[in-house]
């Protein structure tokens, strides 16, 4: 699960050359090749009513994405890496899977999610469009502007929140790749309130000290790895939970398993990795379950 | 017998543009629309001349460069890049990766930053295989 090469995914406004210049600090492990991706809505350029395809639009929106990745690509190529551009017209999603298909990428950055919540209801969100048709990490970068408490490159201190599913685990062998970029990896699990709700002390503190050696044998996989590695065990609302760790670990990024959740039992009932990937400060990794 | 010129760009109205201004000037133009295929079409074909872009899919033009360059079989091949990649930052590029301990390779024989207008297009072609 080396990451040689990344998918940037960006509309300019929600991701820059700010994002892209903290991710070549990767360069320390194995990333040599950095495609850029730019995708036009249908809706900006087509179905006009009364006007149908507008390819004059097209033809303008690629140019000018087109200048602005040959400057990118000018400054990534001037310090020896490998870059290439797709510019389409199509859904996001679908462009993204495909472009990842041609390229063989390893990861995929994208920004924050536009929508508002009553488009992502209706259209569904882009995270979890994404997760559910790619087998690779997709990181959800947030600008610094956004996030006061984020400082180091992406990878230095990044926290796990585990819920023990597979694709949490995942998380622990995809960092285990990127062991030159961390300092210290942090590891939670957040206990669900209704779980030691009502139950005595001492049952509410065997189930801490039952969470806390199971994060503990994932620790001592991490630390005879090489990488420093703490746990710690939080009780609450998961989403609150994993915000309040990366705030107080001074987590730069938060890793988490990906829902195989299917798209309408999470319009419904939503998903924390989906939640905190959209709301969180914190920019996150969300590790997609093994496909079948 | 016409000499043959392979277009590697993946901007098809590029490939248009420049193929065009090849038939009308007599010689035989063979397109490919990213680096991979246009090692292939290289190897496959042997042409006179390669007419390269470098910011593309797949393979970039910086990239099969330095491929054709230190390959003994292929070094021979004349290349004209053909990109809106400033000249400077093709030659940056390629000293940063001799530094990361690749290969030296020599400068481009012909170099033209895009856009570029067919009779120079034209005339620089004729420098570089008559």
């Amino acid at each position: 699960m080396k990451i040689r090469k990344l998918l940037f995914v960006t509309k300019f406004e929600e991701l820059g050359y700010d994002a892209l210049k903290a991710l070549l600090s990767m360069r320390k492990s194995d990333l040599e090749h950095i495609v850029f991706l730019y995708v036009i809505e249908r809706d900006q350029v087509a179905m006009r009513r009364g006007l149908g395809y507008q390819k004059s639009d097209a033809v303008r929106l690629k140019e000018a994405a087109n200048i602005r990745f040959i400057d990118w690509a000018e400054r990534l190529f001037e310090q020896g890496m490998e870059v290439g551009v797709y510019i389409q017209v199509g859904s996001l999603a679908a462009e993204v899977a495909k472009a990842v298909r041609k390229e063989e990428a390893d990861l995929v950055v994208i920004g924050r999610s536009q929508k508002t919540a009553m488009e992502q209801f209706y259209s569904g969100s882009t995270v979890t469009e994404l997760i559910r048709r790619l087998s690779v990490p997709v990181l959800v970068y947030k600008p610094v502007s956004e996030s006061p408490f984020v400082t180091g490159t992406p990878f230095q201190r990044p926290l796990i929140a585990t819920d023990w599913s597979p694709a949490s685990l995942r998380a622990v062998d995809y960092l285990l790749e990127l062991k030159p970029l961390i300092e210290e990896i942090q590891l939670v699990h957040v206990v669900d309130e209704g779980a030691i709700e009502g139950s005595s002390v001492m049952n509410a503190q065997k189930t801490r000290k039952d969470v806390k050696e199971r994060l503990e044998e994932i620790c001592s996989r991490l630390i005879s790895a090489g990488i420093a590695a703490r746990s710690h065990v939080y009780v609450g609302d998961p989403e609150e939970g994993i915000e309040k760790a990366a705030k107080e670990c001074q987590a730069t990024v938060v890793v988490l398993g990906s829902s195989s959740k299917n798209l309408w039992v999470e319009r419904w009932v939503g998903s924390t990795p989906r939640a905190v990937a959209e709301k969180s400060v914190f920019p996150t990794l969300l590790i997609p379950p093994v496909m079948e | 017998m016409a000499k043959k010129v392979l277009v590697v760009d993946d901007d098809p109205d590029v490939r248009l543009f420049n193929t065009t201004v090849l038939e009308e000037n007599g010689y035989l133009p063979l397109e490919a629309e990213n680096g991979e295929e246009g090692l292939r079409m290289i190897k496959a074909e042997k042409p006179d001349l390669i007419i390269l872009d470098v910011l593309m899919p797949r393979q970039s033009g910086i990239r099969l460069y330095r491929e054709l360059k230190t390959n003994a079989g292929l070094k021979d091949l004349k290349v004209m890049i053909l990109s809106g990649i400033a000249q400077k930052t093709f030659l940056r590029s390629q000293q940063a990766l001799t530094e990361f301990g690749e290969n030296p390779v020599p400068e481009p024989e012909f170099y033209i930053e895009k856009p570029v207008d067919a009779d120079v297009l034209a005339a620089t072609i004729k420098k570089a295989i008559g």
